[in-house]
């Protein structure tokens, strides 16, 4: 027997990069209460994937990105005072948490005048105008400011609206995009007008031009760094990449975030070259399927890598796509390029989803990264709280279970004879909450990740290839 | 002789399996209690004096359950879904779906025709689709949990349980209580409520037949009818059946050792 034979497995770093985000965040949210202090620059609050950084960025206006704070109260596992404070002034806990902890922490500060004590990383600024979404991606962040307002009567909402045509197999949504693009245009055209009145500037449209090109730069390096984590070992898990998704949705426009990638790339290259993988002896690639990660518990990934499993691509936060893929019409207009980017990103697998039978976006890319990255299997996270994007994970994964069977096994027939049949990747889907840390428990969750981890090994034992 | 032992150290009870080549399987089974890592070393102790076997003889233990890992005697730990496919497979080789209640999860797994796991589900956090929210109740009727599935089959008129939480399950069967419903009736509800979150958690994992239904849950005459005609199938149900993981764990050890079959 073996009486004290279990050993604790050594925790793998993270990459250079990944591990630089932490101060990089707090001293951006310490940034902004600096800003804020001086009254050097004005203070917007804002939400990610809107395509309007650059426009923020060229104006000097400085985004608050009102999720990234409720995820960091998150981390730290001090979201729960906010989330109550919400609570208090009669919203459900099944809104969004994200929402809850800003509203809980904007009424704290608006009450007191001032931080409330110990706030995260010195807390979140007050802002001088906000621009909420009525985008597809998620429904309340086009209620959360006007919920805000009620303590902030003084503070000015725009709300943009960037809808996008939806997938239908059997029409060419090339046909609607006119339509879409003008409509998206004067979206953005009409947040450059309010921005420019609380502001009093008037927009620089050839320094709008250098942020968009920026950007576009961003996205391709971006692209080239995420697929070098194909490599075998895989030589970054998403564990990082919810680290590095920093850069991507709250730094874009920036000089910063385009020499971020630079380095990661560069670092990415060597662990490569030196075939430095995130465990010592990579048995399972895994895909983070969907669903915001629980910030409070991203040690799971740790847990996962003591497993000998990890995660080389993630669907989650990669909010870009190869800009030479799009088909981006040529324009003398940077807000016309901004508005085509944004229809050619949230289209991007419409065609390639049309040529698969029982086709769909959202699975065509999951297949592309199976195929990509090199799969064994699918991971996601349903988020009790984020109803909007988390609703279609359990479809996208029975539809892909359905369409794509790349397992070869032998199947056992009534007859007693093996006949050669094909299986769709394991999956397992985690259930708990982006930031509500009572909805979490690690003994369950782990559990869990054990019984998966088994079915992994079975599968891996089944395959007859 | 070269022996190995399976221990499946659930939330509830703990239930151990010893297995000696060429010999009978002996088991054991006890609550689980405070103190996980003492109860197993009880499990230990009383499989070697009721099979008079000494520890010197056994080659491979292997853990499962909630609190695996509190086992330190054993030598691997694997996932009681592992485990359980191992365990019915064995009883069932014709078993494609299992349906597993257990105290804190109900839980649903196919399995392959060599009886390897192939996908899985677990009830969610709330303890209202487990066997937790029938000792609930029972506690709420003073009465053994033991008892209850028997009594709910006298049911004539079985009373709609408006919730899958247990706590507005046991506020709701005490108002119903309260009303005079008899027992038997809240009873045959509770059951049916269980059923049909078990049943859904079944027809989103996808269901092949043969169905077998395990775990402690699996010992509640009253629960096997209520699913039998909820999912509107035969259910195959094994002789204690709360017993399959750690006789998979004994299985899977032996497997380990190169036992023959047990």
């Amino acid at each position: 027997m073996a009486e004290q034979k279990k050993k604790h497995k050594k925790r793998r770093t993270a990459t250079r990069a990944a591990a630089s985000i932490g101060p990089m965040v707090k001293e951006f949210i310490a940034g902004t209460v600096r800003a804020q202090r001086e009254g050097a620059q004005k203070l917007a609050y804002s939400f990610i994937v809107c395509h309007h950084e650059e426009i923020l960025r060229a104006m000097d206006v400085l985004p608050i990105w009102t999720e990234n704070f409720a995820g960091v109260c998150g981390a730290k596992r001090d979201a729960e005072r906010f989330l109550q404070r919400a609570e208090s002034l009669g919203f459900s806990r099944s809104l969004c948490t994200y929402a809850l902890c800003g509203l809980g922490f904007d009424h704290w500060r608006e009450e007191l005048g001032e931080m409330p004590p110990d706030a995260p990383w010195g807390g979140q600024a007050r802002p001088d105008f906000m621009i909420s979404t009525g985008q597809i991606l998620c429904d309340p962040r086009a209620k959360w400011y006007q919920a805000a307002q009620q303590y902030m009567p003084d503070v000015p909402i725009y709300n943009i609206d960037l809808p996008y045509p939806l997938y239908h197999p059997d029409r060419d949504h090339r046909e609607e995009l006119p339509y879409y693009h003008k409509y998206i245009v004067e979206e953005l055209k009409g947040l450059i007008a309010f921005v420019e009145e609380q502001t009093g500037k008037k927009m620089d449209y050839e320094r709008l031009w250098e942020r968009v090109r920026l950007s576009d730069k961003t996205w391709n390096l971006i692209e080239a760094t995420y697929d070098l984590r194909s490599a075998i070992p895989c030589p970054m898990g998403t564990g990082d990449a919810m680290n590095t998704m920093v850069p991507i949705n709250f730094m874009m426009a920036t000089q910063d975030a385009y020499d971020f990638f630079l380095n990661l790339k560069q670092e990415l290259e060597e662990k490569i070259k030196k075939k430095e993988g995130v465990v010592e002896n990579e048995k399972y690639r895994l895909l983070w399927g969907g669903g915001l990660p629980s910030w409070f518990a991203l040690g799971d990934f740790n847990y996962f890598n003591s497993k000998g499993a990890v995660f080389p691509a993630e669907t989650t936060y990669r909010m870009v796509a190869p800009i030479a893929e799009m088909n981006i019409p040529k324009t003398d207009d940077p807000v016309e390029h901004l508005a085509w980017r944004w229809l050619g990103y949230w289209t991007f697998w419409y065609d390639k989803a049309r040529q698969r039978k029982g086709g769909e976006p959202d699975v065509e890319r999951l297949i592309n990264y199976i195929e990509r990255y090199k799969i064994d299997g699918v991971v996601m996270h349903e988020a009790f709280s984020c109803r909007t994007w988390h609703v279609g994970l359990i479809w996208q994964l029975h539809q892909l279970a359905k369409i794509y069977k790349p397992i070869p096994v032998l199947r056992l027939g009534k007859d007693g004879n093996k006949t050669q049949a094909w299986r769709e990747n394991p999956s397992l889907v985690l259930e708990s909450d982006i930031i509500d840390i009572t909805s979490y428990s690690e003994v369950d969750t782990r559990n869990k990740i054990d019984a998966f981890i088994d079915t992994l090994e079975s599968v891996a034992k089944s395959r007859v290839d | 002789m070269k022996c190995v032992m399976g221990i499946d150290m659930g939330s509830f009870r703990v239930k151990g399996v010893l297995w000696c080549q060429g010999s009978e399987s002996v088991t054991f089974e006890c609550p689980s209690g405070g103190d996980f890592e003492a109860t197993a070393r009880r499990a230990q102790k009383e499989l070697l004096l009721i099979s008079g076997r000494s520890a010197n003889e056994i080659v491979g233990v292997l853990s499962t359950g909630y609190g695996s890992k509190s086992v330190m005697f054993a030598d691997e730990t694997r996932s009681d879904i592992a485990c359980q496919c191992i365990g019915v497979h064995a009883l069932f080789p014709s078993a494609r779906t299992v349906i597993d209640v257990g105290d804190l999860h109900s839980k649903v797994f196919s399995l392959d025709e060599n009886g390897a796991p192939l996908k899985f589900l677990l009830s969610g956090n709330c303890a209202g689709g487990s066997g937790r929210v029938l000792q609930i109740i029972a506690k709420v009727m003073n009465m053994k949990v033991e008892e209850i599935g028997e009594v709910s089959l006298k049911s004539k008129k079985p009373v709609d349980f408006s919730t899958g939480c247990v706590v507005f399950a046991e506020s709701e069967a005490v108002s119903r209580l309260a009303e005079g419903v008899p027992k038997e009736d809240l009873l045959a509800g509770i059951h049916r409520a269980l059923s049909s979150q078990i049943n859904s958690l079944a027809e989103r994992l996808g269901i092949e037949e043969d169905v077998v239904l395990v775990g402690g849950g699996a010992r509640n005459p009253g629960l096997v009818k209520t699913l039998r005609e909820v999912m509107g199938r035969d259910i195959l149900v094994p002789e204690g059946p709360h017993m399959t993981a750690a006789y998979g764990a004994a299985l899977l050890a032996g497997s380990l050792y190169n036992f023959k079959e047990m």
